[in-house]
């Protein structure tokens, strides 16, 4: 193929002219985006990163609440936070708390969604049901089951004509937060569920039908490997909201730390140790600390899926 | 074509500027807006943690004082009682925006930072009001002066009691000709007569009501029988800790032998008010408790916890008034400040209503206060009050009760034996001793805010 003179003169020019016109576009973009975005990135800087900055800094001090008279004092609050037995109890309990937790949400999350997807009559009931008690405030569900949990006048031991002191002993104290937790927050993880449900193309399990797959077949051949993804997401953020156990604990328990301390999670003792014996700098340093716990956690779950998908490919 | 008349939008405009500059104009002058239409020269500002009862008691005689003052308004903010509380009273008077008048307990003083977040009571602009060091109990003076100086002016006394029913308990014989319950004064004494009581306790409950889960209840108890048996915490320089182990051990055996006797359930552990409204013989509560069993017209009486260990003494605490923190403390707002706390300390008649004990002694005396029953009962626990030790670290749901509260608790519902838990005890204590108070940076023993 040949070009003329003028073809060749002019095509330059146009890629020029349309080069030019791109970046007038982005920078035209980036300046309407810059600004759409300009409100979120202040509130951001404003009360996470500036913040998180500050937290760190005082970490390294001795600042009380009173915030006049902090002086640097290096990594001495980190080096007290290694022998502080209260922070290591405290990191179990919401450690343990996470692994009763999850795996239940998981599970039940899935069973629910199948029942919802499944059933044919007054299936928007089921769906809001499940879904509803996800709506309520933390402290809504928290007295609510603290009414249910009473021992003397509770309606889970009238119910199942027990005497079992949920909220005071602290055999059960975590047990009754574990149970407020799933119906509180299963429907979430519903929601989730259903949804990638309802993404799996139907052709796939009436060609399982055709070749003689019975519905348990169905279920661990198709529904449970169309469901990985999903089952990883429900998995990865139910960790990360169940080590951050605070709201649900400490309502239930009127903002104690449980019979026994049985209930004391980490961020109710880092909000103590902060607030109640105003040690701002320590609480800064421990709360450094649960960062770095958490976010090696996240990262080790990215880890892992990467390796996994890589493995699968 | 000249300039349109003013439109609806600049009206509303010009009348919104107006009122944010004005706004923050009287803010500048340290007053408000509704000072001004109250048509007062003086606006106090005062901070408080009573609800409830308390609450409705602390508005009446505030209502009296505006009455009686009427140059001087009171703009009160009720806030959440406990840390919360604490917590913002002190960033408050960390960033100069303190109110002029506040309450605290006075075991919580101590450990407040005093000279930094508080400032002392002028005791000239007291004695003008009529306040006297001679009308309060001296334990309860002495307990507010710190470094020589009075950082928190008593309102009350409040006490743990025992409150038993008469109407239950007529058939036993615990109750003397007097009408009120036998004196007790051993350990033994007591259990025979709760094993009495049991016989005449209703089926579903139980015998005495004892807040067995409670960390702060069982901690108050603790320190009332170790107080009992002359048991102490710390030596006089806040060097050493002195706190007996076989004493103590002694304590937790006695509060542990109610639930394992059956006398209290664990299960129970939080409704010993509500069971005794039903017809629970005993229960040991606070003072605060007496609106609650007046209103249900129970016929009840109250006495301070029973002497098992030979010698007198009831948990106490104290609601005091503090001048937190103000950077040009002084004029007007100050003086009105210590008008406002003279007043209400001196008018305690109507606070004493709620249970407590005032602390201005002359109003005990007054035949209104004789006449209150069964507030008159325990009047006499003002001078045997069993307190926490004077450190930063103690005063009401203040750091050690939060640290030992729960090893009371463990060995009361039976999960740790007595012995071991008073050991445990004795370690805590000796932990606190050596950390430093954040607000000055000394240990205990190295003095600080300590008197």
């Amino acid at each position: 193929m040949t070009t003329t003179s003028a073809e060749t003169v002019i095509a330059p020019a146009r890629a020029r002219t349309a080069a030019d016109s791109a970046t007038v576009r982005r920078k035209q973009g980036f300046q309407h985006g810059g600004w759409f975005v300009a409100p979120f990135l202040l509130l951001f800087v404003l009360f996470v990163t500036w913040p998180l900055l500050r937290g760190v800094y005082l970490s390294f001090t001795d600042a009380n609440i009173a915030g006049d008279t902090a002086s640097f004092i290096g990594l001495d609050n980190y080096r007290e936070a290694l022998h502080d037995s209260m922070m290591w109890d405290s990191l179990g309990r919401s450690a343990y708390f996470t692994l009763l937790v999850v795996p239940c949400i998981t599970v039940l999350a899935f069973l629910l969604a199948m029942l919802a997807h499944h059933i044919e009559r007054g299936k928007w009931l089921w769906r809001l049901c499940f879904f509803m008690p996800f709506l309520l405030p933390s402290t809504v569900a928290g007295n609510l089951w603290q009414w249910l949990f009473n021992s003397g006048t509770g309606m889970v031991n009238y119910v199942f004509g027990l005497d079992t002191p949920w909220l005071t002993d602290k055999s059960y104290a975590m047990l009754a937060i574990v149970i407020e937790t799933l119906w509180w927050t299963v429907g979430f993880a519903f929601l989730l569920y259903l949804a990638a449900l309802q993404g799996i193309p139907g052709h796939l399990y009436e060609a399982a039908k055709l070749d003689g797959a019975n519905a348990w077949h169905r279920m661990v051949h198709i529904t449970l490997p169309m469901l990985r993804n999903i089952t990883g997401l429900v998995v990865a953020l139910q960790i990360l909201a169940s080590l951050q156990l605070f709201d649900q604990s400490v309502v239930m328990m009127d903002f104690g730390p449980g019979p026994e301390n049985s209930t004391r999670s980490f961020v109710q003792y880092t909000l103590e140790e902060g607030f109640t014996s105003y040690r701002v700098g320590y609480a800064s340093a421990i709360s450094i600390i649960f960062f770095v716990i958490i976010a090696a956690v996240a990262l080790a779950r990215m880890w892992l899926l990467r390796n996994r998908e890589e493995g699968a490919r | 074509m000249g300039r349109p008349g003013l439109n609806r939008r600049q009206l509303l405009a010009g009348i919104g500027g107006l009122t944010v500059a004005g706004s923050i104009g009287f803010a500048a002058l340290g007053t408000g807006a509704d000072a001004l239409a109250s048509g007062a020269d003086t606006r106090v500002r005062y901070w408080n943690l009573f609800s409830g009862g308390d609450g409705y008691n602390m508005i009446a005689m505030l209502d009296a004082f505006r009455k009686a003052n009427p140059g001087i308004d009171v703009k009160d903010s009720t806030l959440q009682w406990g840390n919360p509380f604490y917590t913002k009273l002190a960033m408050a008077a960390a960033g100069n925006r303190a109110p002029d008048l506040g309450v605290m307990h006075l075991g919580r003083v101590t450990g407040f930072s005093p000279g930094r977040l508080l400032d002392p009571w002028d005791m000239d602009l007291l004695a003008k009001y009529g306040v006297r060091e001679a009308d309060f109990n001296p334990k309860l003076w002495k307990r507010a002066v710190i470094d020589g100086k009075l950082y928190a002016l008593p309102l009350d006394i409040h006490v743990q009691l025992c409150f038993y029913r008469k109407d239950v308990l007529k058939k036993t014989g615990l109750i003397g000709d007097d009408g009120k319950l036998v004196p007790v004064t051993s350990v033994d004494e007591w259990f025979g007569m709760l094993k009495e009581a049991k016989k005449v306790t209703r089926k579903g409950l139980q015998t005495i009501g004892l807040w067995i889960n409670d960390q702060n209840f069982q901690w108050w108890f603790f320190v009332a029988f170790y107080t009992q048996l002359g048991g102490t915490w710390f030596n006089a320089g806040n060097t050493e800790v002195t706190f007996d182990v076989d004493k103590a051990t002694q304590v937790l055996e006695f509060l542990r032998r109610h639930v394992a006797d059956g006398y209290a359930n664990t299960g129970m552990g939080t409704v010993g008010a509500e069971q005794f409204v039903n017809g629970t013989p005993f229960t040991w509560e606070g003072n605060w408790s007496v609106p609650v069993f007046s209103g249900a017209k129970l016929e009840y009486g109250a006495t301070p916890l029973p002497p098992v260990f030979g010698k007198q003494a009831t948990h106490a605490e104290s609601h005091s008034f503090v001048l937190p923190h103000q950077a040009g403390r002084g004029g007007a707002t100050n003086e009105g400040a210590h008008r406002l706390a003279a007043y209400v300390v001196k008018h305690a008649r109507q606070w004493a209503a709620g249970g407590h004990i005032p602390a201005y002694t002359p109003t005990l005396s007054t035949a209104a206060y004789r006449k209150l029953e069964p507030q008159h009962e325990y009047v006499g626990a003002m001078n045997h009050q069993a307190n926490e030790p004077k450190v930063w670290f103690a005063g009401s749901t203040g750091i050690l009760a939060q640290e030992v509260g729960p090893t009371v608790v463990s060995s009361t519902v039976g999960s740790a034996k007595p012995a071991a838990a008073a050991a445990r005890m004795r370690k805590q204590l000796a932990e606190l001793l050596a950390m430093k108070n954040p607000m000055d940076g000394h240990t205990a023993a190295q003095g600080g805010a300590v008197a």
